[in-house]
């Protein structure tokens, strides 16, 4: 009997396993149109970016599965033997197994890249990422398969489990700052660009937020590298993208003085004031501004050197303090302060003829202010540099951008409100350091208060 | 300060002249003159003070932009000023507000040959025709006299002069002379003593020129005898770190001065934080403003209250000693007083009133 005769005589023993092939391979490709359909709505309904991918990392491994299944239940009813048929659901499933980690592998990588390249990522992130879901299929497709075919997989899970411990442990760091990286990455809380100061004292512009590390670049140019482990530990200022830039930038200056010696003194209030009259200004710069500069770590700051003599020295308590509470912010120039002082003494002794002498040793000294001012380093072109500068720089050179320029060198302003005025263009913040009365402050208060107005306008 | 310069880049060099016996024992007397006191000095002896500036200038290899002579003794060294060229600052390191006329004339003819001329205090110049300028004098705060110690060191030095630490301690430290009153010291102490139990500790030398210091040494001594809290240590030159120890260990420091140069054992008190009391003379007045670094007195019963002020009511006095630190940091040491000689050579090279470097 030939084959042809065997078959048509037991037709049955064909035709069922090929129709129970053909019906499930018909009833499992319409399953996958439905679901890439119903898979394809709700893509466009949630607008969600991975559906290309989920549709190219599976077409070809879903076909592939449903044919192995086909091919494994027409085996299943047909006339081989169970010994043959144990044989070919291990090679299905085997086969089944791979086509799954295929499919896994395929969307595992189109969906890192996406979401890696959209957070910036460096190629090289991308690369790394895609080994490691890459090495991790494979592993876990290799141990089903095996686990498939009987071979004891235990011994091989718990080596590559303790491998990847042992991994883990090594790179713990690198891999604490992976995760940090992620966190910051998909939170959104830093990116290239911005400005950021952290707890520990590193500030500075973002100008590479790697999967290891964050670079920073300072001010001065200096490069700081964090490791992102350490950022998500730490409180971090983010003070967002740079800020307008200046048409041009502030140069800051510094002032150191010296006193020289007019051999001019007083003994009496009348001494005082005719010399006075006639003083240059230099000489009643110093006497209003020595003692605030000698003694700027007091607070509140004591008054100018007349009101102080005219106290100690004459022992005029009533005089003092009305000279003590002269308001020397509210004059422009040197010459009218000083005819305020004038004026303030004239109009006493004009009440009071007061003849009480400074005893020999005390009496008042005339000493000129000589103003050496050199520049400094430091440069702003915002008002985040400015802030920073301001946060370091001398208390000399608050003292020349602030009081010196004002009413020595007659500005009428201060240098700071000037810049910002004209050069940011941001006349309120100009108009509220202006508005300051830098006298009411010891120097350090000054310049917190001056810090806290501007890091408010920053914000 | 020589080798501080040297370190901030400058080519800074000490020259000493070089004199007999005779030649010092002259310029001891101008040194006594210009402080005021009457001493009659002889054609020969100023003869001698310039032979002597004479023959240095001719050993001495001077050399450099700016030439800073210190003190009278080498004023006239200035005579070679054309040869040489450069500036020339003069410093004063005393007080010649009110000196012996002739000596004083002698010397000005020197002095305004100078550029400039660098004083402690204003109240120590005198009228001349070229600048003049304010550079006070500093402390150096790593010096033995200055620097930290530990209270092993504080404690054995009260130990070796039988100080008990239970009691609050007033200092003076000052030599055993008139001008720095010690017997109105004893008496301002008294006063204290009837409201508040405490100790006085007088540390001091003997100033070896002045036959009439060892008679205040004795009649001191003769007036602290009844008093067992009073202390009267005669220190031995040299001995800076004692006298660190015993300001240390001092809970309020006085100095009653009845006339002062500079004073600047009112700075290495306030160094170190101590509330100090001291009189308005001299260059005290710029280390202590009254009520904010500490307080000044004028008699023994101001003083004895401000002491009572101080020892009652601590945290008033450690405030000043506080403030009194800070304002010696500021204005008291020896980076500041550098970085203003400094500035003084700059101003010798610019006249005018704000200089743009």
């Amino acid at each position: 009997m030939s084959l042809i005769d065997a078959i048509v005589q037991r037709w049955q023993v064909v035709v069922v396993p090929a129709a129970v092939f053909v019906a499930f391979l018909l009833f499992a490709l319409w399953l996958r149109r439905l679901a890439y359909r119903a898979m394809e709505r709700w893509a466009k309904q949630t607008q969600w970016e991975g559906h290309s991918i989920l549709v190219a990392a599976t077409r070809l491994p879903s076909l592939l599965a449903s044919l192995i299944i086909a091919v494994l239940l027409a085996l299943e009813v047909s006339i081989l033997a169970d010994g043959g048929k144990a044989l070919a659901a291990r090679v299905s499933w085997s086969l089944f197994a791979l086509m799954v980690a295929l499919a896994a592998l395929g969307l595992a990588r189109g969906l890192l890249r996406l979401y890696l390249e959209r957070f910036n990522a460096s190629p090289r992130v991308v690369s790394l990422s895609s080994n490691i879901a890459t090495v991790t299929a494979i592993v876990v497709s290799l141990l089903t398969i095996l686990e498939l075919w009987g071979v004891p997989t235990g011994p091989v899970a718990l080596l590559i489990g303790i491998g990847a411990l042992a991994l883990l442990f090594a790179f713990r760091d690198a891999m604490s700052s992976l995760f940090a990286w992620f966190h910051l990455s998909a939170s959104g809380k830093i990116k290239v660009g911005d400005y950021i100061k952290v707890e520990s004292g590193e500030e500075g512009y973002v100008t590479e937020f790697g999967w290891r590390a964050t670079e920073l670049e300072g001010l001065d140019g200096s490069t700081v590298i964090i490791p992102n482990h350490k950022l998500t530990q730490s409180r971090i200022s983010n003070y967002g993208r740079p800020l307008k830039q200046a048409a041009e930038p502030f140069r800051f200056y510094s002032r150191l003085h010296l006193k020289e010696l007019t051999n001019l003194k007083a003994r009496t209030l009348r001494d005082l004031v005719a010399t006075l009259k006639t003083a240059p200004d230099a000489v009643v710069y110093y006497h209003t501004h020595n003692f605030l500069e000698e003694h700027h770590y007091l607070t509140p700051e004591p008054a100018n050197d007349f009101a102080v003599w005219v106290t100690d020295a004459l022992g005029n308590e009533a005089l003092g303090e009305r000279l003590a509470s002269l308001d020397t912010f509210e004059f422009s120039t040197l010459a009218l302060l000083r005819d305020r002082v004038v004026d303030i003494i004239e109009e006493y002794l004009a009440r009071n003829p007061d003849s009480r002498e400074a005893l020999p040793g005390r009496e008042f000294h005339f000493i000129r202010s000589v103003s050496i001012v050199l520049p400094l380093q430091y440069v702003a072109h915002d008002l985040r540099e400015f802030v920073e500068v301001l946060r370091n720089v001398s208390v000399g050179s608050l003292f020349f951008h602030v009081f010196e320029s004002r009413l020595r060198i007659g500005k009428g302003f201060n240098d700071f409100s000037v810049w910002i005025e004209e050069s940011l263009g941001e006349p309120e913040l100009a108009a509220a350091i202006a508005q300051l009365d830098p006298y009411n402050y010891s120097l350090e208060g000054l310049r917190s208060s001056l810090i806290q107005l501007i890091e408010k306008h920053v914000k | 300060m020589v080798p501080l310069m040297v370190q901030l880049g400058l080519d800074a060099r000490w020259n000493v002249i070089k004199g007999n016996d005779e030649f010092f024992a002259v310029t001891k007397k101008f040194h006594n003159a210009l402080h005021g006191r009457e001493e009659a000095i002889t054609r020969d002896e100023y003869a001698l003070f310039l032979e002597v500036n004479r023959k240095n200038l001719d050993e001495m290899k001077l050399h450099g932009d700016i030439m800073f002579i210190h003190d009278p003794q080498p004023v006239a060294l200035v005579e070679k000023r054309g040869e040489l060229g450069g500036k020339w600052a003069w410093r004063c390191h005393i007080d010649v507000s009110n000196p012996q006329a002739e000596v004083w004339e002698f010397l000005r003819k020197f002095v305004i040959k100078y550029d400039g001329a660098a004083f402690s205090a204003p109240s120590f110049a005198q009228t001349i025709p070229i600048r003049q300028f304010m550079v006070s004098p500093s402390i150096d705060p790593l010096s033995d006299k200055n620097r930290e110690l530990p209270q092993e060191t504080i404690d054995s030095v009260l130990a070796k002069y039988n100080i008990p630490a239970d009691k609050p301690i007033i200092t003076q430290v000052s030599r055993f002379d008139r001008l720095k009153d010690p017997v109105g010291v004893i008496q301002a102490f008294d006063l204290v003593k009837k409201s508040i139990d405490c100790q006085l500790v007088m540390a001091g030398g003997t100033a070896t020129d002045d036959p009439e210091s060892e008679v205040v040494l004795k009649e001191v001594r003769e007036r602290a005898e009844a008093n067992p809290d009073i202390h009267i240590l005669l220190i031995p030159p040299g001995s800076d770190i004692e006298i660190n120890a015993l300001q240390r260990a001092s809970t309020v420091i006085l100095q009653k001065s009845i006339k002062e140069g500079f004073g600047l054992t009112v700075s290495e008190a306030l160094w170190k934080a101590k509330p100090v009391v001291a009189s308005a003379v001299g260059g005290i007045t710029l280390q202590v403003k009254n009520k904010f670094t500490g307080l000044l007195s004028h008699g023994i019963e101001g003083t004895a209250y401000d002491l009572k002020q101080l020892l009652s009511n601590p945290e008033y006095a450690k405030w000043l000693g506080e403030n009194g630190r800070e304002h010696v940091r500021q204005n008291f040491l020896i980076t500041r007083h550098i970085k203003e000689y400094l500035l003084m050579f700059l101003a010798l090279y610019h006249p005018e009133e704000t200089i743009y470097l």
